[in-house]
């Protein structure tokens, strides 16, 4: 378990003083700052609009940063030879890459509990009341988006051991895209009753193999407070664990690979 | 070396996978079907750019709807409302509570769609119904649709009034009602019939009122408590004048307003005088002013069509795009010296009065329900101290005395087309008497206002 956390804890380093993700993560608090000014766009309805808005924020750019951080990690190490002073110590090659995917998803912890602070300052500075519910519940998105991102941190460091870089970061994005989008997609070609059987197979084949990203997109009933979910803590439990399914899959599957690999 | 993967491993995979699509599939999907799914699987089918789809998509769609209102407002500066149609109908799907949205597209929907002469189109009345109860099951927690929806029975529909009593009744159950819309209720149920319950929900709103005064002495307060104090006097003096007290005690009601009825005296011509244009006149004994009549002119097979009207509630689900093939106009004529003349052109409106097919119905139709008061105190609500001799009906709304009367008239008479072209197509009830040529012309400028009662003092 040693190596693991030293890896982990050095990744978390080399993230924090990367200053490309530094300002991204900065442009991001930027536009959460000044999401109050959006009210404009909805007359009656500025709480809406300032969450939807400020939430879309936290996960646009924690998708970027994780995409960024992740697509780097193994393909740097081997171009760089590092990896070869690690291997000649007593760690195992799974050791490593389960140790570099958990920095990865401990820095996101880090930039996301960033912006989310901020999402929640400027929460409590526009709404100028102290309602500390309605501010824990806004923050169960973050939370599902950490989960999103950790899936797609995965994503990229199980394509990272056995592709370059820049097919990894567009293999990365259009899994994300493909899983961001499929769900409603799907839900049109199964209502609809002109699409054919092989289509709605097919669909229904994306639907259940690849990871399903928009499962984590709860932020509409977040948004719109009269929506009443029921079983949201059943649901909320069923796509963590499927997440973490997810993840440990992929991890699993880039071991494999990455152990068969010549470095 | 070699490597071999473990069998367990591989298990292990394959079985974490089967669990993760059982876990999708099984425990995951159906819920985010119902709560999660970003447009409810409409959204694709409707005008949005690309980057607009991708941010719905992407589970972002208030803030799409937000920006799309935006739009919308610039097509209401411009007068272009046909554009704003499918953009409330996509920023309702987007974001259901947007009440505003659902409020505006209502009113914009059973209002704005008009002929040259400012006549509504009354195709699109039920979708501005089945839009507002959309709006009502979305956002059940706040008045404001159940109170819209029932304004559009009241004031548009102006007929049906239990459907307005019915909504209003279900927007005073929302803790969010103003205080002062809560009177709309005793006026709806006066237009039910239900005089007693007009009567009890006038007592306990002053009930309230006075007890609002007495906790917070503000002007707000101290004008509802007054105004409903007015309108519970005028209540119970016309509960009296019209025999309803003298009913509830069993008593004749001879020396009340009401009774003897009076006769109408309805009669009516229609001439087509030019292709699409219709003049209507004809007769009615009441002198005083105030008095509609209502023409409906439409297909004979309308869908949906009852007497003088169609079942404006018969959907559900918002239609944004009403029959265009089939004709409904409805208009008021407007009594002035016992008699009404009003010419209806339809020819500079063809998507609105597309005439279509081949046989049409005239209907005219009179019910004291939506008459001004001075008018009822002698009909009263439902037709009471009213009669006719050949257009009195009781089957053509339960429990009312209304004025109703049908001609038939073609797709030839109506555009003058085959033997009609050289020959002025008349339809005219048999009770039709002309009369001097001026009489009841729009320029009369003398009104006499003698007195209905039944004594003729």
């Amino acid at each position: 378990m040693r190596p693991i956390i030293a890896i982990a804890s050095t990744t978390v380093g080399e993230a924090i003083r990367r200053k490309v993700l530094l300002i991204i993560l900065l442009i991001g608090v930027l536009f959460i700052v000044v999401a109050p000014g959006l009210g404009i766009l909805s007359a009656r309805s500025e709480t809406t609009v300032l969450k939807s808005f400020m939430l879309g924020v936290i996960q646009g750019v924690s998708a970027i940063i994780a995409v960024i951080l992740t697509v780097y990690m193994i393909p740097n190490e081997i171009e760089r030879r590092t990896i070869y002073t690690i291997l000649s110590k007593p760690v195992q090659r799974w050791q490593f890459l389960v140790g570099k995917y958990l920095g990865a998803v401990l820095s996101l912890l880090l930039m996301m509990a960033m912006m989310s602070a901020v999402m929640a300052l400027m929460f409590f500075l526009q709404q100028q009341s102290k309602n500390v519910g309605e501010v824990a519940e806004l923050m169960k998105g973050p939370m599902m988006y950490f989960v999103q991102m950790c899936l797609l941190a995965a994503v990229a460091i199980f394509f990272s051991t056995f592709v370059a870089p820049l097919v990894n970061f567009f293999l990365t994005v259009g899994v994300f895209l493909v899983g961001v989008f499929f769900n409603p997609l799907f839900q049109s070609l199964q209502d609809n009753q002109n699409t054919g059987t092989l289509v709605k197979k097919a669909a229904w084949a994306i639907n259940t193999f690849l990871p399903n990203f928009a499962n984590y997109n709860v932020q509409n009933p977040l948004i719109n407070q009269t929506q009443g979910i029921q079983n949201e803590g059943r649901y909320y439990l069923g796509i963590t664990v499927y997440g973490i399914v997810y993840i440990c899959i992929l991890l699993i599957l880039g071991i494999l690979i990455f152990d068969r690999r010549e470095v | 070396m070699k490597h071999r993967t473990s069998p367990v491993l591989l298990t292990f995979l394959a079985l974490a996978f089967i669990c993760q699509g059982l876990l999708q599939r099984l425990v995951i999907f159906d819920q985010w079907t119902k709560n999660y799914n970003p447009g409810k699987g409409k959204m694709l089918n409707t005008a949005m750019s690309p980057d607009q789809i991708l941010a719905v998509l992407a589970g972002f769609r208030e803030i799409t709807a937000g920006i799309l209102w935006v739009k919308a407002d610039t097509f209401f500066d411009q007068g272009n409302y046909d554009a704003i149609l499918p953009l409330i109908r996509l920023v309702t799907l987007l974001d259901p509570n947007e009440i505003d949205v659902y409020a505006t597209g209502m009113w914009h929907i059973g209002y704005n769609f008009t002929d040259e002469e400012q006549r509504s189109d009354r195709r699109y009345l039920p979708s501005a119904l089945a839009l507002g109860k959309e709006g009502c099951r979305q956002n059940p927690d706040t008045y404001e649709l159940f109170f819209e929806e029932g304004w559009l029975w009241y004031h548009k529909i102006d007929d049906e009034y239990p459907n307005a009593v019915k909504w209003f009744l279900q927007a005073a159950q929302r803790k969010d009602m103003l205080t002062a819309r809560k009177n709309l209720l005793g006026m709806a149920y006066q237009r039910t019939g239900e005089i007693d319950r007009s009567v009890d929900t006038y007592y306990n709103l002053y009930a309230d009122a006075q007890d609002r005064y007495l906790k917070e002495n503000a002007f707000g307060n101290h004008q509802n408590r007054d105004t409903l104090e007015s309108n519970l006097d005028n209540m119970l003096v016309r509960k009296i004048q019209r025999g309803f007290q003298a009913e509830s005690e069993n008593r004749p009601l001879n020396d009340y307003d009401v009774y003897p009825p009076f006769d109408v005296g309805f009669s009516v011509k229609a001439t087509v005088v030019e292709p699409n244009v219709i003049r209507f006149e004809g007769t009615w004994n009441v002198l005083p002013v105030g008095t509609r009549i209502r023409v409906v002119l439409r297909d004979l097979n309308y869908p949906h069509a009852k007497p003088a009207e169609m079942d404006w509630d018969f959907s559900d689900d918002v239609n944004l795009d009403p029959p265009r093939d089939q004709t409904f106009m409805q208009e008021q004529l407007f009594v002035k010296n016992r008699r009404f003349n009003k010419k209806v052109d339809m020819s500079k409106d063809p998507t609105m009065y597309p005439f279509t097919t081949d046989n049409y119905v005239m209907e005219f139709y009179y019910n004291p329900r939506s008459a001004p008061p001075h008018i009822q105190d002698k009909f009263s609500w439902s037709g009471e101290g009213m009669t006719d001799k050949n257009f009195l009906k009781t089957d053509v709304r339960p429990g009312q005395r209304v004025i109703f009367a049908s001609l038939p008239i073609t797709r030839n008479m109506i555009k003058r087309y085959g033997e009609w072209a050289d020959k002025t197509p008349v339809v005219k009830t048999p009770n039709y008497a002309e009369s001097a040529p001026d009489a009841g012309r729009d320029d009369d400028a003398i009104l006499k206002i003698p007195s209905l009662r039944s004594s003729g003092k």
